[in-house]
Parts: C-alpha cells; structure tokens; sequence
C-alpha cells in the first residue's frame, strides 16, 4: 500500500523537458545544450518517441489482444459488451463472480490504444468519468492500475475474474485470449487493430 | 488588480490541495493480495469549492467557501460495499455538517443491486448525476429547480433502493425504484428520524444510454408521496420528470423537466401544478484550447398560484446564466460566470460569480 512505484516512462514529463522548447526559441541559430540534465532529458524524450512509434506500430500489426484469468467462463465478447465492462456498466461475468478491471498506468501505449478504441475517451475524460462513477456510488472503486505488461501478466493469472490487455504478441499460455465479435488477434476484422 | 491577487491565492490553495494528495502505486503482490484475501479496501475522495459573488445591490457580496465534501467507500466483500458522503457547508455565522448520503449496498449481479441508506434521490439527471463536488459539473451552482435546500424535488430519500441494468440490451437501459421516509415537515428536508405520516414515498426511474451513442442518456422518472407540512393540511404529491443528457463535452446538452402536481387530501379540489425545467449547453474546445468551455444555461420555474405546498413560497424562477470555465488543472477548474436572474417575479438582477472548484482523488 505505502510502496511508491516510479514508471519507467516518467522521463519525458521532467521539468527540464518544458524548458526545451524556450531554449531553442531563445537560440535559435545556435542551440546549446546547457548541462547534462538537459541532455539526459533530451535522450530521454528521442527513445520514448522511437519506442511510441514502435509500439503503436506493434499494435497496429497484432493487435491488442482483451486477455482473461483462465477459468473465467467467457469465450467471446461484442466489442459492445467489452466497453460495458471497461466502462463498469457491466460489473459482474454472467457466474455473477465481480470482474476485476485492471488498466495500465499513464503513458503506455496499449492504454492510449485502449482509451482510443474501447472507452472512446481522452485521458481527461477517463479522469473525470472514473471520479464520477465512484461519486454517483455506481463503482465502490476505480479500475486497478498496473505498470507493465509482465505485471498485467501476473495478476490475470493470480487473481480470478480479471480482465486486462496487452499487445497479441506479448500473450502467454497462462491466460486467456477473448475472442471479440467472434475474432482473434491476428484474424481479418478484428476490431481491437 | 484585486481580483488578480485573490485568483492567484485561490489557485495556489488549491494546487497546494492537490500536490499534497496522496500519491502512490500498488504493486503487483499488493493488488492480489488485496483482492485474494478479501480484506476491506478503502477509497477516498474530497471535493471542495471556493466562490467569489457579487450581486446587484447587495452589499454582503465578497468570498465565500462552498461545500467541503468527503466520500469514503469501502468494498467489505465483491458483492458488499458501504458509501458514505458528509459535507461541511459556511453559513452566515458557522459551518453545518451533514450526513449526506450513507448507503449500504449489496449487488446480487449487474441486474439487481438492492442498497439502503440515505440518497440523493434518483429523480431527473442533475440531482443524481452530480449533486455535491462542484468540480464534476461545468457551471458553478446547480439549477435552481435542484438546488440545495430545494421545496420544488424532494433533494434526498431515506429508504430502501433496488437497482440494475437489462442484461445484453443495445439500449443501455437501467432502472432504479425506491421506498422510504417522504419528506418531512419541513418539506425541504428528507424524513431523516422516520416518515412523518404513515404513507411511505416511492419512486421509479428508467433510463437509456445506447451503446451506439456513447455519451447519450436519457431518463423518466416518477415520485410519489403524502407530506405533512408543519403548517398546513396533508397534500398529495405526485412528481414526473424527464431527461436528455449528451455528455461528450463537445457538445454538452443536458435538458430536464419536471412537472409536479399537489392536491389537498382532504379537499381535492384546492390543487395546482408546478413545472421547472432547465437547457443547459456547453463546449469543450479543441486542441490546444481544450482547457477552456464555455457554457450556457437557461432556466425556468413556474409555481401556481393555487398549489397549495408551494405557492407562497417564492419559487418562481427564470434565469439566464453564461460562463467559461477554465480547466487548468486537472483536478481543478476556474468558473467565472454571469447570471441574469428574476427570483419571485421580483425584477431581474446581475450576478457574478468566480469559483474555484477542485477534487481530490487518486485513481
């Protein structure tokens, strides 16, 4: 509970990365680099721009594949249903075992994918609709936040009734993949490419 | 210039609020552990607001603070969860605590959740979907007709409330029905210490929200009860309303309607309506003006002069309300708003309010 975790991509939101682009407006004609933080920060935001580029690239070829613990008894989703239970208008599998939603952090790709496709929402709106649905009472809490696809990994095959996702090329046996609208990752008409 | 120093003060407090809120992450051996063992898990949330009115001629014009609003739930098993919601609100010479909602709720599954408790009662959009937390709504106040303290829609129930959503229905549709204490002799309260009267209110609401227009809600909602005014004879009361809701911010639409109708019970013929709506209209800009939304409202109440609750009450209302609210933060936002209102047919007046509203929450 009081363990702080720092992701990993936390560097291209550095105060340093703001001070960027006045730096290069002030120099225009000779842009110098004025100490090794701001390099650092520079190399920093370069990488993530060229691991965003790959990433999104990655999803666009596999897909995002909507993975389950492996007991949970559901085989197949309507791209309809899967917003129902991300936006928790949908809290239970039909057992009437609660799901538990788990979302990754901030600034990961498959989020940004997930926000895009699934919720139809921007960071902003998923803030503010979160908050609601737990002010109205709808939801005693938010969604769980993981940090990685190794440990999206871990808990669907820990906890049962879970449900999160990852890119289709980062699945393993120990959970499984949900066909949506009658389709895997990888098949024509997939709808989560 | 005044004004300059007071929002940078406002901003800086609330900053402050928000940097100093809790910030932490749960591990991969935290988040199994908490789920597996069953152990209660807490969650936190505040709300808080802080205005700047001023009116025409009126010379008690100057800072107030809003509400300051805490919200505690607390899943005890995967079905049972406890909800609880207190404010502290700035009156003239003190501040008054309130037990605003307390909700013990059990979810059988997604189509029958069966709760009791206090509520805000699930009549119409705004009074649910928002109601205290200033910050969740885009102008500074509630419409009139669903403002605190209301005699117009009876604010909170106490009772028992059955809930849920249709299974695998493209309409989203949902329902929530209730019974419980009525009003209480001071019709602007809930009947907190029990029903007044032997006759129990209920009420009933179904609502939609389509897959395919995600954003879009609509809602029909009933209300029933016997209310024993301190001052005067039983009346029936007998309420419907209904609304449309697109929230997508870009546009905003929020419509509502109520019409109520009270009848003496012992003299039916001395009875007579009242009908209040509000058209609310926002946009959230794009790109990089995303920040900002302006915003505007207009409202109306009319109260006949035979309705025998409500007559002599002063709740005629009509207003027009145009605003901008600036989100420069994301769990703060700066509102400044004008409001051209006539309260009692009593002549109009100017208003201006500035509000900074914020939450504090961690997801």
């Amino acid at each position: 509970m009081g363990g702080r975790t720092i992701s990993a991509c936390n560097y291209p939101l550095c105060w340093q990365s703001y001070k960027m682009p006045i730096l290069m407006k002030m120099n225009t004609h000779n842009l110098t680099i004025r100490n090794w933080q701001t390099t650092i920060c520079l190399v920093g935001m370069l990488l993530a721009a060229a691991n965003v580029v790959s990433a999104e690239s990655s999803i666009a070829e596999s897909g995002l594949a909507i993975v389950v613990h492996k007991d949970t008894e559901v085989e197949n989703l309507s791209l309809s249903e899967l917003r129902n239970i991300f936006r928790a208008n949908q809290q239970f599998w039909p057992n009437r075992s609660r799901i538990v939603l788990l979302v990754r952090a901030a600034q990961s790709d498959e989020r940004d994918f997930v926000l895009n496709k699934i919720y139809e929402m921007n960071e902003d709106e998923f803030r503010r609709y979160w908050i609601a649905k737990m002010f109205r009472a709808e939801v005693p809490r938010g969604p769980k936040v993981v940090f990685s696809t190794g440990m999206t990994l871990d808990l669907v095959v820990a906890i049962p009734n879970s449900i999160s996702f990852m890119r289709a090329d980062n699945v393993t046996d120990d959970v499984k993949v949900v066909r949506i609208d009658g389709k895997l990752p990888g098949e024509d008409g997939y709808p989560l490419k | 210039m005044k004004y300059r120093t007071a929002i940078r003060g406002l901003i800086l407090i609330a900053t402050s609020l928000v940097v100093a809120g809790p910030s932490y992450a749960q591990t991969a051996e935290e988040i199994t552990s908490s789920i597996i063992s069953g152990d209660p898990e807490f969650n936190f949330m505040g709300f808080g607001d802080l205005n700047y009115i001023s009116r025409d001629g009126n010379n008690e014009d100057g800072f107030t603070i809003g509400q300051v609003v805490a919200h505690m739930s607390a899943s005890l098993s995967d079905s049972f969860s406890i909800f609880a919601e207190f404010t502290g609100t700035g009156k003239d010479s003190q501040y008054s605590f309130e037990v605003e909602r307390l909700i013990a709720k059990y979810e059988f599954s997604d189509m029958f959740k069966l709760s009791g408790g206090r509520y805000h009662t699930p009549i119409g959009y705004w009074n649910s979907a928002y109601h205290h937390g200033s910050w969740l709504h885009t102008s500074t106040s509630r419409p009139e007709m669903v403002k605190f303290g209301s005699k117009l829609v009876p604010i909170h129930f106490v009772g028992i409330l059955m809930e849920g959503t249709l299974p695998r229905n493209r309409l989203g549709l949902s329902y929530s029905a209730g019974f419980g204490n009525g009003r209480h002799e001071n019709v602007a309260r809930s009947g907190d210490a029990g029903d007044i009267n032997s006759d129990k209110a209920w009420m009933v609401q179904v609502q939609s929200a389509p897959d395919r227009y995600y954003g879009l809600k609509f809602g029909l909602g009933f209300y029933n009860d016997e209310i024993t005014p301190d001052d005067r004879p039983e009346i029936k009361e007998s309420t419907v309303s209904a609304y449309v809701a697109w929230t997508k911010e870009s546009p905003e639409i929020i419509f509502e309607y109520l019409h109520s109708e009270h009848e003496e019970l012992l003299n039916s013929s001395v009875s007579g309506d009242v009908d209040a709506w509000y058209a609310h209209f926002a946009y959230r800009l794009k790109g990089k003006r995303r920040d900002w939304k302006p915003y505007i409202r207009f409202e109306k109440t009319e109260v006949d002069d035979t309705d025998p609750l409500l007559f002599d009450q002063g709740l005629n209302f009509d207003a027009s309300i145009l605003g901008l609210r600036w989100d420069f933060n994301p769990y703060a936002a700066l509102k400044a708003e004008y409001r051209n209102e006539e309260f009692d047919n009593n002549g109009r007046e100017n208003n201006f309010r500035l509000q900074l509203s914020f939450v504090l929450a961690k997801l």
